[in-house]
């Protein structure tokens, strides 16, 4: 988002801009000497020269500060000299008394420009560069006053009498401090601590205070103020609010503070403690003033934090804050905005409907995305394609995606229309990233023909074709446009295409030889690594404008540190260190959108590995993630990639560990809404209880999962078809077979609708589990040889090992016969299910190995038990930790009965013990409640 | 654009004895140490502070202990944004209650039941000209132009150097293209006090019905310079930038009027319009739909919003059915619905609907002596309905009714008749030719 651009007739000259003239005229006199008269030092001059930077930089802010500001802030600034400078100020001020006074005060300081001829710069003098930051500011000044009229000249007279009058009326607290500031360092000391908070921050202090100050020697620091402490001020102090917010982070700072040394210990002693109610809470006491930039910034600042965790801003304080900021600056249209983010991160439909079209109202969308003003100049038309493009992506986030498809249809052709290419990239990626997101099912009609070029052949595509369709378009554009970030985020999403979606060719003739049914890892791997480029392009950006605002504050933050460090130097005693001056640079230079980006990057790069089934790949991407990327990004994202961390947790360690861990995830993000770690919890609770026996707890978390889901079709289809597909195993568990099946059935029905193929393989694998148990291996066989190709097709490994298990499984239900042909399926899996299969995979192969072995015929125990027993054991171990009852009685069942065999009584009877245990624990699952509900 | 007041706004200085205040007056009134003057005040206090409900029971025991009290009912008025508030009210029966609700019901859009009090006013202040401007205004919100162009003329005639509530007046005489008259009520108030927001907002009225947009621009600043919360000049200004196809100006313009009152329905309607030009019709639906929430009885509204469901890329048409249905009803001035109508359900494969609408639609161009090509579009696809459903007679009126238009349809009329014919009887046809025209 860009800052407010004052119309350039808005600079209007005034009092203020006045004195900063005159004072600029002592910093930069019209005569050859190196160092003007009053100053001793080089170093005191550019002190002087900073603060007028300082003050031109804000001088387009919304409230100019009165001469006793003014005149205050000269004392702290420039130290010994501030009294020369008052007197000069006030003087000068003083005399101009008639509008050709002004005339000439404003050709004298023409004179102190250097003109462009004065090619020949003398070393020893002090020019004022007509392009530089100060001496564009005179030009400015200068030209307002030209353009003035008669009366406009009058009035800035009358203007600079009364401000010149408001200061003088003041003046017993400026002569107080005048005449106290010589005895007493220790507040001036504080002062400065206050400067050094913020030093455009300009405290009104009332004489009352003022008078208590001089007085008991403490001064009122309200910034140490705990939240508390304001909420209880009358809310009638928009302003306050503000700092409070946007000063939270230099709190700490503040709070660090102390420890620097003897004096400052001594002065935070003099800071009114919170329970100080002593202090007079006069809603005067605390205005601060704050430039243009800054409550932009501010606003900035919101909306990063909006943006990065929307649940954590309250819904209605904030409201409260930009409500009155409105009220205070009403030309400030950018709070319309935030107010929609707001509402629209609370889900609060009409009100961040009715905000947006307030905003693009005022706007006319020519402020917010690095807009890149268009080349044909034609400024006259406002720029509403913009307000429909984010008016889609509201319709889009909170369920509307029909409304959504509307709104960016139309954002497309006016953008066209207006031929506002960046408008149109961005539309684009949108449409992308929504048809990917929600299943639209229904083909045609959707969209318009303006879309894709190929539907004017007369083909009709599919949904997913036109969605490689725009995304190859869209890509392409933003490659075009060098919209680096765009370049980036189509990237993801045609990783995230390439990564479910089988590539055909888009007409269906020509040579089907070449048709290559299977997915593309070698494209998703590219398309992620070329994302992740973006860092190092990132420094071309052009996008000054968005930076601007937030610039703005970094800088005047910057300024603060070296001045006070410096102040307090002199302070001890030692001013010979005060050319100490130096800026730092911007922190970082990497905004928060690209290393969202990046981060995003690494999270698909997660979620690609955990489908095609590497583990360990999976998890390092994830913990990558987690580690270098969290503090910067949105937090549902960061709870992502715990998310898949805690599953892993609980796939190879169990769930003992996992739930441990959510335990933590869970005090990390406490305020995500629609929190993905709730529906962690609850996935990891079902399976639990499904591995405990205890179906009915199961079901009852299993719906309240369903629930999570909205009931918009097409809308999280992810969640719905995760519930549904739990819904199915519990109903198997509980030997349900034709309803489970019905269930199942229906999913794949669904999967198939909306194009899920990834979901499909698992739910036929499903089907095939619910026959296979139900006695069926006959029926069963297709199903699994249709979830095995399902998962060839998109090199879904993982899957396509346990879908192997099955069918082995299958085809030993068949008869002993079979049992070779299951062992060698079973050994052909087992790189791929020991490599990177969780505990419960790994037992159930075990166990089937096991199984083969000891239905082969041919095989005999006696001979060689060992390789029955130790994969037997190795389940069992594993099955433990799982506390998976029911496999783990059945391997327990199967040991016992190699042992009697094998006439190993003692190890026998043992086996049957824990054979006995989990068939209890099975049939008796409530004494584990006990633990599952401490959860 | 608009001098807005200062960057921070002075009017909105906060007013920090207000806490004080109130615990001072809600003594006096506990100690029922308080007159009615007093209790305005309190009410007036808690407004500001926000607490409503108790500021509302406090100004009705104002103006039931001493109803002459005006401001206290207008702000009584402002605190009734809805008719339920409005009749939970606990006022005593007096004459300045029908001056009170004759004027919420105007504020809450009630204009017959307004224009009903306030004739009854009159029969008791028979001389008032409050009293005939606003009826004048009721009527102005009913679109009763004629009446009210009758009684600002007796109001200017009474009182002739009024200028309150002319611009209503020059907004008819605008609407009825009344140059003269415009001109001459325009040097009129010009003549009393140039610098009232009316007189310049009747100026720029007047220029705006001459065509020169510009000046009229200049004048409706001016209006606003005067009083920057001047509704209406808000909006006429947002028409004149339409005019000039400064587009963002205009919805700026439209968007201050409906900031100011989120009722004006007009500003409401200007930017749906402005959007719908822009070639947005999904985007200007959201203005419409609050317009036509504000005035469901106007046809133009629903009109405009049925347009924007009839767009092609939309092409949402049972919305713009159901839309063209509502305008249909509220006497639909320009008679576009009932033809749209028909011509959605002929599309739509609804033959019946189709030939109901085309049916009423020419009745109504009858009841209106008018013709045109909508008439011959009716007549012919009613000719042929009622062909198709074997309905010989209807079908040879229409087609003979058809024979009195020039053009292809005249043919086609001729060789509907002569199928008709020859489908009646097996004898050949009469010659059609020999008819007279």
């Amino acid at each position: 988002m860009a800052g407010i651009v004052k119309p350039p007739g808005a600079f209007a000259i005034t009092p203020h801009k006045v004195s900063v003239c005159i004072l600029l005229q002592i910093y930069a006199p019209s005569v050859q000497i190196s160092l003007p008269f009053p100053f001793s030092s080089v170093a005191q001059h550019n002190r002087l020269g900073l603060f007028l930077l300082a003050l031109t930089k804000s001088c387009d802010d919304i409230l100019e500060p009165k001469l006793d500001e003014l005149i205050r802030q000269l004392r702290e600034v420039c130290g010994l000299l501030h009294d020369w400078f008052i007197d000069h100020l006030t003087s000068r001020l003083s005399s101009i008394s008639s509008p050709d006074d002004l005339f000439n005060f404003f050709t004298d300081m023409r004179g102190i420009l250097g003109g462009p001829e004065s090619g020949v710069m003398e070393d020893d003098q002090v020019i004022l560069d007509p392009s530089s930051n100060l001496g564009m500011f005179l030009r400015r000044c200068i030209l307002a006053f030209n353009l003035l009229s008669f009366e406009g000249v009058c009035h800035l007279l009358t203007n600079i009498g009364h401000y010149c009058k408001e200061a003088l009326s003041s003046c017993p607290s400026y002569e107080a401090a005048c005449s106290e500031d010589s005895n007493s360092n220790l507040e001036a000391l504080l002062e400065y601590e206050n400067m050094d908070l913020e030093n455009l921050v300009f405290e009104k202090v009332t004489e009352e205070i003022e008078a208590r100050k001089s007085a008991s020697e403490t001064v009122p620091f309200h910034l140490h103020a705990p939240q508390t402490f304001f909420g209880l001020v009358e809310g009638h102090d928009l302003r306050r609010k503000i700092v409070e917010a946007a000063l939270r982070d230099i709190e700490v700072l503040v709070d660090v503070k102390p420890k620097q040394g003897d004096k400052d210990r001594e002065a935070s002693s003099y800071v009114h403690p919170p329970n100080d109610t002593s202090r007079d809470f006069e809603p005067n006491c605390g205005i601060f003033l704050r430039s243009n930039w800054q409550i932009q910034g501010y606003l900035q600042e919101q909306a990063d934090a909006i943006e990065k965790n929307g649940s954590c801003v309250s819904l209605n304080s904030f409201e409260l804050i930009l409500r009155r900021l409105h009220k205070l600056a009403p030309e400030l249209h950018r709070v319309h905005f935030l107010r929609y983010l707001n509402s629209l991160c609370h889900d609060d439909y009409f009100a961040a409907l009715e905000n947006l079209h307030r905003y693009f109202d005022y706007s006319a969308g020519t402020e917010g995305i690095d807009i890149v003003p268009p080349a044909s100049g034609c400024n006259n038309f406002g720029r509403y394609e913009i307000a429909l493009l984010f008016l889609g992506m509201m319709h889009f986030r909170l369920g509307h995606p029909k409304q959504a498809l509307e709104v960016l249809t139309e954002a497309v052709c006016v953008s066209q229309q207006q031929s506002n290419d960046t408008c149109l990239a961005f539309t684009l990626a949108a449409v992308c990233n929504m048809l990917s997101e929600i299943g639209v099912s229904s083909t045609s009609g959707i969209l318009g023909s303006s879309f894709s070029p190929s539907t004017s052949i007369g083909i009709s595509l599919s949904v997913q074709q036109q969605l490689f369709v725009l995304l190859r378009g869209s890509l392409k554009r933003a490659e075009s446009l060098k919209l680096k970030r765009l370049v980036t985020s189509n990237r993801l999403a045609k990783a995230k295409f390439d990564l479910t979606h089988v590539q055909r060719p888009l007409l269906s003739f020509g040579p089907k030889a070449s048709m290559k049914l299977k997915t593309c890892p070698i494209n998703v791997c590219k398309e992620l690594r070329l994302s992740s480029h973006l860092i190092s392009e990132f420094g071309s950006e052009s996008s000054t404008m968005t930076t601007d605002g937030a610039f703005s504050t970094v800088w005047l933050k910057n300024l603060q540190n070296p001045l006070g460090s410096v102040v307090s130097s002199q302070e001890n005693g030692s001013g010979s260190n005060t050319n100490a001056f130096q800026f730092y640079a911007q922190p970082s230079s990497i905004p928060g959108s690209v290393l969202q980006l990046i981060g995003s990057s690494y999270l698909l790069r997660a979620t690609a590995w955990e489908i095609y089934g590497s583990a360990p790949l999976a998890r390092i991407n994830a913990l990558i993630y987690a580690t270098c990327f969290t503090d910067a990004l949105s937090s549902s994202d960061a709870a992502l990639a715990y998310v898949k961390l805690i599953q892993h947790l609980a796939v190879f360690r169990g769930y003992k560990e996992a739930f441990a861990a959510i335990r933590i995830a869970e005090e990390k993000f406490l305020s995500v809404s629609k929190s993905r770690i709730l529906l962690l919890k609850l996935q990891l609770l079902h399976e639990h209880n499904l591995h405990l026996g205890n179906l009915k707890l199961a079901q009852k978390v299993c719906d309240e999962l369903g629930v999570l889901a909205s009931s918009v079709t097409g809308v999280d289809m992810e969640l719905k078809t995760e519930a549904s597909l739990r819904h199915a195993r519990t109903l198997l568990a509980a030997n349900q077979f034709s309803e489970a099946a019905a269930v199942a059935h229906s999913l794949f029905c669904m999967c198939y609708k909306f194009n899920l193929q990834v979901e499909n393989a698992t739910v036929l694998l499903l089907l095939a589990e619910i026959h296979k148990r139900s006695g069926n291996a006959v029926l069963g066989l297709p199903y699994a040889l249709a979830s095995l190709s399902f998962c060839q097709s998109f090199n879904l490994d993982l899957l396509r090992a346990s879908a192997t298990l099955t069918l082995a499984e299958l085809w030993l239900s068949l008869g002993s016969n079979h049992a070779k042909r299951a062992l060698s399926l079973i050994h052909g899996a087992f790189p791929m299910i020991l490599g990177h299969g969780g505990l419960e995979l790994c037992a159930r192969a075990y166990i089937a190995e096991a199984k083969c072995y000891l239905s082969d015929p041919s095989f005999s125990v006696f001979d060689n038990p060992e390789v029955v027993l130790d994969p037997l054991r190795q389940a069992s171990i594993e099955l433990q930790v799982l506390e998976y009852h029911e496999l783990a009685a059945e391997a327990f069942y199967l040991m016992a009965i190699v042992f009697h065999k094998l006439g190993q009584f003692e190890e026998r009877e043992e086996a049957a013990a824990s054979f006995q245990k989990h068939m209890m624990a099975l049939e008796n699952p409530q004494q584990e409640q006990r633990f599952l509900f401490s959860i | 654009m608009i001098e807005l007041e200062g960057p921070l706004g002075k009017s909105d200085a906060v007013n920090r004895e207000l806490v004080s205040l109130e615990r001072e007056l809600s003594t006096l009134r506990k100690n029922a140490a308080i007159d009615p003057f007093g209790l305005y005040l309190y009410g007036l206090v808690l407004k500001e502070k926000g607490s409503d409900s108790l500021a509302r029971t406090v100004l009705v025991e104002a103006v039931n202990s001493y109803p002459w009290n005006w401001n206290a009912w207008s702000e009584l008025q402002s605190l009734c944004t809805t008719i339920d508030s409005l009749n939970s009210l606990n006022l005593n029966n007096h004459w300045m209650k029908d001056f009170f609700l004759a004027s919420a019901y105007q504020e809450l859009r009630m204009h017959n039941e307004s224009l009903a009090k306030y004739e009854n006013l009159l029969g008791t202040f028979g001389f008032s000209n409050y009293i005939q401007a606003e009826i004048a205004k009721a009527r102005y919100s009913l679109r009763e132009f004629e009446q009210v162009e009758a009684i600002f003329e007796e109001l200017l005639r009474n009182d002739p150097y009024r200028v309150e509530d002319m611009d209503m007046y020059s907004n008819v005489l605008y609407a009825k293209e009344c140059f003269s008259a415009l001109s001459y009520l325009a040097h009129r108030v010009f003549m009393t006090d140039k610098y009232r927001p009316e007189s310049c907002c009747i100026i720029g009225n007047y220029y705006s019905l001459k065509g020169q947009h510009e000046k009229s621009v200049m004048y409706f600043r001016r209006a606003l310079k005067l009083n920057k919360n001047y509704l209406s000049a808000w909006t006429l200004m947002g028409h004149e930038f339409v005019e000039m196809k400064n587009i963002p100006a205009a919805v700026d313009a439209y968007r201050r009027a409906v900031d100011i009152n989120s009722c004006d329905y007009r500003a409401w309607y200007g930017l749906g319009q402005t959007y719908e030009m822009m070639g947005m019709p999904f985007y200007a639906l959201h203005y419409f739909r609050k317009s036509v929430f504000l005035q469901p009885n106007d046809s133009r509204l629903w009109i405009a919003m049925a347009q924007c469901y009839d767009t092609e890329r939309l092409s949402m048409l049972e919305e713009a059915i159901k839309c063209y249905r509502r305008a249909a009803n509220c006497n639909d001035r320009e008679a576009i619905a009932l033809h749209r109508l028909a011509k959605l359900h002929y599309e739509l494969g609804r033959p019946e609907e189709a030939a109901f609408y085309y049916k009423k639609d020419m009745e109504r161009m009858e009841a209106e002596e008018r013709e045109g090509p909508n008439m011959v579009e009716a007549l012919l696809y009613l000719a042929t309905y009622y062909k198709a459903q074997k309905r010989f007679e209807e079908a040879e009126a229409y087609c003979t009714r058809l024979l009195d238009y020039t053009g292809p349809e005249k043919e086609t009329a001729k060789s509907l008749l002569r199928g008709m014919r020859t489908a009646q009887s097996n004898i050949p046809s009469m010659d059609v030719e020999h008819l007279p025209p």
